[in-house]
């Protein structure tokens, strides 16, 4: 694919490209990172998600692109509010996939003594959901609350505080979420996985603070060097997977009476004011309030942890928790006027000016603490990436190494790892992504958002 | 009989049999091998399957989102796939299977789903050949 390059760190796919494309699309990248995404059939997806119907702006692919179904993984496309279109397949199977950090009261000397101990505390006490249920026992009428409500639910039985809330993206509740746009089997697949961390590439890391770029920020969310915070990356759940499924099936019939036709069918999509459309987006809205109130509730479990091996007195408040995979209608300028739009972020979080953003490393790498820019606001409807980006398929990545191998290795260099399955550890190997530091290096150029501190891991939770 | 195909986020089957019902039942083990360890389970407890869609494309990745629905919400794994009916609207048939016990068997990777990206089913010289991407 031939790209026009606008400067270091973008690059265009104009709509010539392709027929059926109706603007051009968008790649932020340098030139090492292009070189990487162009292996993957990415590009493609990107210039495909230019095709969807409404589509206003630009496609936009995030530094770590890779390749999806349908949609890449990095890809954001902001359809008209009015005349667009929804499409399952453009917020992916794990709806509002996403992460939650926690800060502490504690320094990384006082938990390094206690740490394997406290790597096997979170272990036991957040299930991975894989043959071990959600200890919560809920009864369908709970459901329902958490589907409408999201993480209130949670505070209201106890287990967070408003304090959580207010530092959660929509105070972990998207409006209109409506239990009988759920399917009976997404509601059966979700609620006994309720509180559970899930497998794949979602985990729970301790981290400390490594360093600090901006120290104003740092100190307004009361960080400081070698302070313990607490990473925790998971999402929907069954309850999301099971979602996308029903309406990505029940939307590939309904696209065609509406005359609608795109390259690839799991980008299946119906008009917003659609019934169709106005029911995924009910859906969508409930398993985005599972999933912040599943992060909710992990918090929770991780906070029992840590109080039963470091006291009463250790806090763990909530630093900001973002979605990275959601569909939201929102305000954004287009074309220099006021315009609400519906912005899919398929592996991109929202990066509002002044709002945290968090980009996880690959397992056993730095993670980021960013803050969104104003750059954000005026090219990426608000938006930046979500993480390093896959380079290796997953059997690329086992072949040549064990588990053991990748524990000895990451224990050599202080961090524990504790994983319930041996893919866990091979699939999800460091150097199976891209590098944390380039892709950073690009929203930051881009003025997309701006690094507040570097985050390093010390125990890792697989499921 | 099944193998893995390469895809940086998620894994493709491509599924071979004498006959499509045989390639669906390939792609349905190749599923499982994704998810567990297959072999230590026995055929002990029978679920049946339905599997409706506008067409066959639709028909077979419902039917593979059985599979993982019955593994997400009984824990069960299946061995054994038959097949009762292939009409123009639905599959229809029965798979047989064990429950998943972490302590006594492997647990591999979760798979969210079966996608219709780059899906193909069509007839080959000596049978027939389905290819799936899922997501893990």
């Amino acid at each position: 694919m031939q790209l026009e390059k606008i400067d270091d760190y973008r690059w265009l796919i104009p709509r010539t490209y392709k027929a059926g494309m109706l603007t051009d699309a968008v790649v932020y990248a340098t030139e090492p990172l292009l070189e990487a995404i162009r292996r993957d059939q990415s590009l493609e997806q990107a210039a495909n998600v230019a095709m969807l119907p409404g589509i206003v702006g630009r496609a936009l692919a995030m530094p770590d692109i890779h390749q999806g179904y349908g949609f890449p993984i990095g890809g954001v496309a902001a359809v008209d509010g009015q005349d667009g279109v929804v499409s399952p397949g453009g917020v992916g199977f794990d709806i509002n996939c996403g992460v939650r950090l926690l800060n502490s009261n504690l320094t990384l000397k006082e938990v390094k003594v206690k740490l394997r101990d406290l790597v096997h505390q979170l272990f036991r006490d957040v299930p991975s959901g894989t043959g071990q249920s959600s200890r919560l026992n809920i009864s369908d009428n709970d459901l329902d609350q958490v589907l409408q409500k999201g993480p209130q639910w949670a505070v209201e039985h106890g287990m967070g505080s408003e304090a959580d809330l207010d530092r959660t993206e929509e105070r972990g509740c998207i409006a209109g979420a409506d239990p009988d746009a759920v399917s009976a089997r997404a509601k059966q697949r979700g609620k006994p996985q309720l509180g559970t961390l899930g497998s794949g590439n979602h985990f729970l890391e301790v981290q400390y603070v490594d360093e600090i770029f901006d120290e104003k920020t740092a100190s307004e969310h009361n960080l400081v060097k070698d302070r313990i915070v607490v990473l925790i990356h998971t999402g929907s759940r069954g309850l999301g997977h099971q979602i996308c499924t029903d309406y990505v099936g029940q939307l590939d019939v309904a696209m065609r009476r509406y005359g609608l036709d795109l390259p690839d069918r799991q980008l299946a999509c119906a008009p917003i004011h659609s019934p169709e459309g106005q029911r995924y987006l009910h859906a969508m809205a409930g398993a985005a309030n599972f999933a912040w109130t599943n992060r909710q509730l992990i918090s929770h479990s991780v906070r029992g942890a840590f109080q039963r091996l470091f006291g009463e007195a250790v806090h763990l408040p909530v630093i900001y928790d973002v979605a990275h995979n959601i569909a939201k209608i929102e305000t954004h300028l287009v074309d220099g006027k006021k315009k609400r739009v519906l912005v899919h972020r398929k592996g991109a979080t929202r990066a509002f000016p002044k709002q945290p953003v968090f980009i996880p490393g690959s397992m056993g790498t730095a993670s980021y603490f960013l803050l969104g820019q104003e750059g954000a606001l005026y090219e990426t409807f608000g938006t930046a990436c979500h993480g390093a980006g896959r380079v290796l398929s997953r059997s690329a990545a086992k072949k040549g190494v064990t588990a053991k191998e990748i524990q000895k290795e990451l224990e050599s260099r202080g961090i524990i790892v504790q994983s319930l399955t041996r893919e866990g550890l091979t699939e999800e190997k460091p150097d199976a992504y891209k590098d944390i530091e380039a892709v950073v290096d690009v929203v930051q150029g881009a003025g997309l958002a701006s690094r507040v501190a570097r985050l390093r891991p010390i125990g890792v939770i697989k499921g | 009989m099944f193998e893995f195909l390469e895809h940086t986020s998620d894994v493709g089957i491509r599924a071979r049999g004498r006959t499509r019902e045989e390639a669906l039942v390939a792609a349905s083990q190749g599923l499982v091998s994704i998810l567990v360890n297959p072999s230590p389970f026995r055929p002990v407890e029978e679920r049946y399957f339905k599997a409706p869609g506008t067409d066959e494309t639709a028909q077979i990745i419902n039917w593979l989102n059985e599979v993982l629905f019955f593994f997400d919400t009984d824990g069960l794994v299946f061995v054994e796939f038959e097949i009762d009916s292939w009409t123009s609207g639905e599959i229809t048939g029965r798979a047989r299977g064990e429950r998943f016990d972490i302590d006594r068997h492997e647990f591999r990777t979760a798979v969210k789903a079966a996608t219709y990206h780059q899906f193909e089913s069509h007839p080959t010289s000596d049978g027939w050949e389905i290819r799936v991407f899922v997501d893990v």
